[in-house]
């Protein structure tokens, strides 16, 4: 049975200027759709749900740690409509504002303070990512993701004579794990989306990058749209799909023109013969990188986790076997095609390949770098320059990661080792905390984020993250207050939640959100003094 | 031919053969085995949202929804044990959050919240910090449906229900996060939006987010001096079984319904679902106007309390003189729409058998 396909209601409401005032009705009218569901979809969406606001400052960590609530008061301060947001995946330029859907990098409170709304200009200019890659080569020990992008689809026509068990196998050998923040094995992927006995398949590329703290699928965006679209179309060929849909970050701009720009260039040439890309755009909403809340906003709904199983392999998009695949994760397959399994594996040290790793906060030149899988925090911060201040804490993989002491710094950082010390690899963003920070503060900024972003569908995440929260708002006013009494409450019920948040929530997002506070109570407590953290009969989660 | 093992899983121990296609929560059912939900409706496609059914399935590393959790061959199942206790209780505790204080409810509500009762069943603690509420209300000026945001649960029974029995959609699960709450489009009014006040998502809601108005008017009601009596809708020829909400001491011992209640889904012809009529347009029971004896108008114009043979005899000679001054196609015969099929039958025999004119119409029939 074949679902009804629903129009794409949320790029019907932006054309109409957002969640304005009958915008619902027009958009039922026009759509058939109820206009309820177009009203639920568009206030599921803060780009378009907030249609009065002019200018969004980014306020995830690393924004916070460069300052980003003065530029928020600034802007304010003139008249302009401005609002704190989710992550903008600029963290290696510091502050970025979104001006509409423009990203405007690396401001700073001198280009902001007594500039119009229109004249804000972003320092950076056009191309203004400043460092990428440890000085790398064009050498046999990349996967070239941050190099020339090439339009021959060499790798493609490799595919075509491998035939889809072929590449599967050759995927599965190279060992290329998902690089989204799971570290799913591609091949285990491959096989089960080309083993379903329905016939009708769809490929997803999910570039709804916006764990804070990463910005690495922005980078190969813009500098291989070649590899991902190409990546891509291997996969469409050898799982048998012919449409592929790309979901970009509404916030990305930029790569959404250089990636249109790429798939009109393929099909002028007719690189990729019946294989067709279609583009959405994301309307603000952080969860959307749950693949199967990528996949509700595709269909045109709220974008709420599906439950699982069944996965997308089985029942994806309009309930058909489909593939969902990160940036960079696709982005390394014309290159394992070209090269080989062998050579892929062979790059990585405790997993295969290279990484992309995103390092922002307290180091000398924020940036992508691509080192070998398994790298550790100080070989990376090596590469951007070194640190600035000396190390406190970090984050290994995003806010969802939470985060670890300085002691770690020698861990590899990989899929395994730090689940070890339950943390994760995630998305491979790390942010360095240095000296001076104070931990409830920076666990704080990333509870805000996880409520703000939470999808509200389930009671543990939707009830839990801002009470957790709150908890912690509570512990700092008691701390700051000197209330001794009220500091030894506050955080009482924070284990027990965090627990019945990870068991009982339906995504990811849910299970993992507590962790920014219990990993920095865990390795921080002198940032927590006199607090209890109650733990009753069973609590393991403060280890 | 070998014979085919049927299909079984173990639930807390005991073997139980599968019925192709039913849910964990729909086996444990028919075994008996009692497991929470707040979000779960029969009629309704299994959401898993509010995470109370959630159960132990061996080999899985999270418990799963027993309500969306199709039972398959082999699965080793156990609805209670330590780790599921500790989660319900912590959960419900976590709903107690975000919940008002049993105290809080009015007392016009008799039903209370499912959130208390299945807080006190499982032991969860109630001493959690409160949160402010944060969901958003509108003022809705439409007559039946009261809501409460801040009561609200958001398990979505009222917009799924509305959505896929009703096929109206005139709700929606609005903004996200902890902010989420129920909303219809820009927040109109239900009398702006396409509802219908069928009031099923009263009916279906676990708390008291969603109300009926009409009862809140009234003064408060003695819990134990309530009695639900079961009956059939008048309003038209379906069928519908209801249960009226019935003091019977009120009204200076006259009585009073209170409101018209749903019978539980899959136990009536209905399906434990009602339309705007049945559920709300119940007041003629006790209005002034209503006849409720035989009336005839005499000479003097004015209506009198009479026997049923005077009126009948009244209503024949009046129809058979128009008959014979005018002819038989003088007359015309409109029967109601809260007529019975029979009843209409009826109507037409009389009209074309005793009066001798097809001029016969039904008021539902145009």
């Amino acid at each position: 049975m074949t679902r009804k396909k629903r129009p794409d209601i949320a790029a019907a409401l932006q054309q109409a200027g957002g969640l304005r005032e009958g915008a619902s009705r027009q958009v039922a009218k026009d759509s058939g759709v109820p206009e309820a569901h177009v009203y639920g979809v568009g206030s599921f969406f803060h780009l378009l749900a907030e249609p009065d606001v002019e200018l969004r400052v980014c306020t995830g960590l690393t924004c916070q740690l460069a300052g980003a609530d003065a530029l928020l008061v600034a802007a304010r301060a003139q008249g302009i409509e401005a609002v704190g947001c989710s992550c903008l995946a600029a963290c290696d330029a510091p502050v970025p504002l979104l001006r509409g859907r423009e990203v405007l990098p690396a401001m700073t409170l001198d280009d902001v303070r007594g500039v119009a709304l229109e004249a804000l200009r972003s320092p950076a200019g056009e191309h203004w990512q400043r460092a990428v890659g440890p000085e790398l080569e064009l050498d046999a020990s990349a996967s070239r993701l941050l190099h020339a992008p090439s339009y021959e689809g060499a790798s493609f026509a490799k595919a075509r004579a491998l035939g889809p068990q072929g590449v599967i196998d050759l995927i599965a050998r190279s060992g290329l794990q998902g690089r989204g923040g799971a570290g799913f094995p591609a091949g285990i992927k491959w096989r089960s989306v080309a083993a379903q006995a329905e016939m009708q398949r769809y490929v997803v590329l999910n570039a709804d990058e916006g764990e804070p703290g990463t910005f690495k699928d922005r980078e190969v965006m813009l500098r291989r749209p070649d590899a991902v679209l190409e990546g891509l179309a291997i996969a469409a060929l050898t799982v048998g799909a012919k449409e592929v849909y790309l979901y970009l970050r509404g916030e990305f701009d930029r790569p959404w023109r250089a990636m249109s720009d790429a798939i009109a260039e393929f099909e002028r040439r007719g690189t990729f013969g019946e294989i067709a890309f279609h583009m959405h755009a994301g309307h603000g909403a952080y969860i959307c990188g749950e693949e199967t809340a990528l996949i509700e906003a595709l269909e045109g709904k709220r974008g709420m986790p599906r439950i699982k199983p069944p996965y997308p392999t089985e029942k994806g998009l309009w309930g058909k076997p489909t593939l969902v695949h990160n940036v960079e994760t696709i982005g390394c397959v014309p290159a394992i095609l070209e090269r080989g399994a062998e050579w892929f594996e062979a790059l990585g040290r405790t997993g295969a390949g290279t990484k992309l790793y995103c390092v922002s906060g307290h180091v000398v030149r924020p940036g992508t770098y691509e080192l070998p899988l398994g790298a550790t925090l100080d070989e990376l911060v090596e590469a951007a320059g070194g640190y600035t201040v000396g190390l406190k804490a970090f984050s290994p993989g995003g806010a969802s990661s939470g985060f670890l002491p300085a002691a770690e710094r020698g861990r590899p950082l990989d899929f395994k080792a730090l689940a070890e010390v339950g943390s994760m690899l995630g998305s491979a963003g790390v942010v360095v905390l240095g000296e001076g920070v104070d931990m409830a503060w920076a666990a704080r900024q990333q509870l805000l984020f996880f409520e703000e972003e939470s999808c509200g569908q389930c009671a543990p995440c939707r009830i839990g993250t801002r009470f957790v929260r709150e908890r912690l708002d509570a512990y700092i006013a008691a701390r700051d207050g000197g209330d001794a009494a009220a500091m030894a409450s506050a955080l009482s019920q924070v284990a027990d939640v965090a627990w019945e948040m990870d068991e009982g929530s339906i995504c990811g997002l849910g299970m993992t959100a507590p962790l920014p506070l219990t990993s920095a109570m865990r390795h921080f407590p002198s940032d927590f003094p006199g607090s209890s953290t109650g733990d009753f009969p069973g609590s393991a989660k403060l280890g | 031919m070998t014979e085919v093992k049927p299909a079984t899983i173990v639930l807390d121990g005991q073997e139980v053969a599968i019925e192709e296609g039913e849910t964990l929560l729909e086996l444990a059912a028919r075994r008996g085995v009692e497991i929470p939900t707040l979000c779960h409706d029969p009629r309704l496609v299994p959401a898993g949202a509010c995470r109370t059914c959630l159960v132990e399935i061996e080999g899985w590393r999270r418990l799963a929804p027993s309500c969306t959790t199709v039972a398959a061959d082999g699965m080793v199942v156990r609805s209670a044990n330590e780790r599921i206790e500790r989660h319900r209780k912590t959960l419900m505790a976590l709903y107690l959050t975000d919940h008002p204080a049993p105290g809080e409810i009015a007392p016009h509500i008799v039903d209370g919240s499912e959130v208390h009762r299945m807080a006190v069943e499982c032991g969860a603690p109630d001493d959690w910090p409160r949160m402010a509420p944060i969901r958003v209300g509108r003022e809705d000026h439409n007559a039946f449906i009261q809501f409460e945001p801040e009561r609200c649960i958001l398990c979505a029974r009222c917009v799924r229900y509305c959505a896929e029995v009703e096929a109206v959609s005139a709700i929606t699960l609005a903004d996200r996060g902890s902010r989420t709450t129920i909303a219809t489009a820009d927040d109109l009014s239900l009398m702006e939006a396409s509802c219908e006040l069928c009031g099923g998502c009263i009916d279906v809601c676990p708390t008291d987010a969603l109300t009926e108005k009409l009862a809140l008017a009234l003064p408060a009601p003695i819990p134990d001096k309530l009695e639900r009596v079961r009956t059939t809708c008048n309003y038209c020829g379906v069928g519908c079984q209801m249960d009226l909400e019935v003091e019977r001491e009120a009204n200076e011992g006259r009585g009073r319904v209170r409101r018209v209640l749903s019978p539980p889904a899959g136990t009536t012809t209905n399906d434990g679902n009602l339309c705007v009529k049945g559920r709300f347009a119940y007041q003629f029971i006790e209005h002034e106007d209503r006849l409720t004896k035989p009336m005839v108008r005499r000479e003097d114009g004015l209506l009198h309390e009479t026997s049923w043979a005077e009126a009948l005899e009244t209503a024949a000679r009046g129809l058979l003189g128009v008959k014979a001054r005018h002819g038989s196609d003088a007359l015309g015969f409109v029967s109601s729409s809260r007529c019975t099929g029979e009843e209409n039958y009826l109507m037409q025999k009389l009209a074309r058998a005793a009066f001798g004119t097809n001029n016969c119409h039904q008021c539902a029939a145009t």
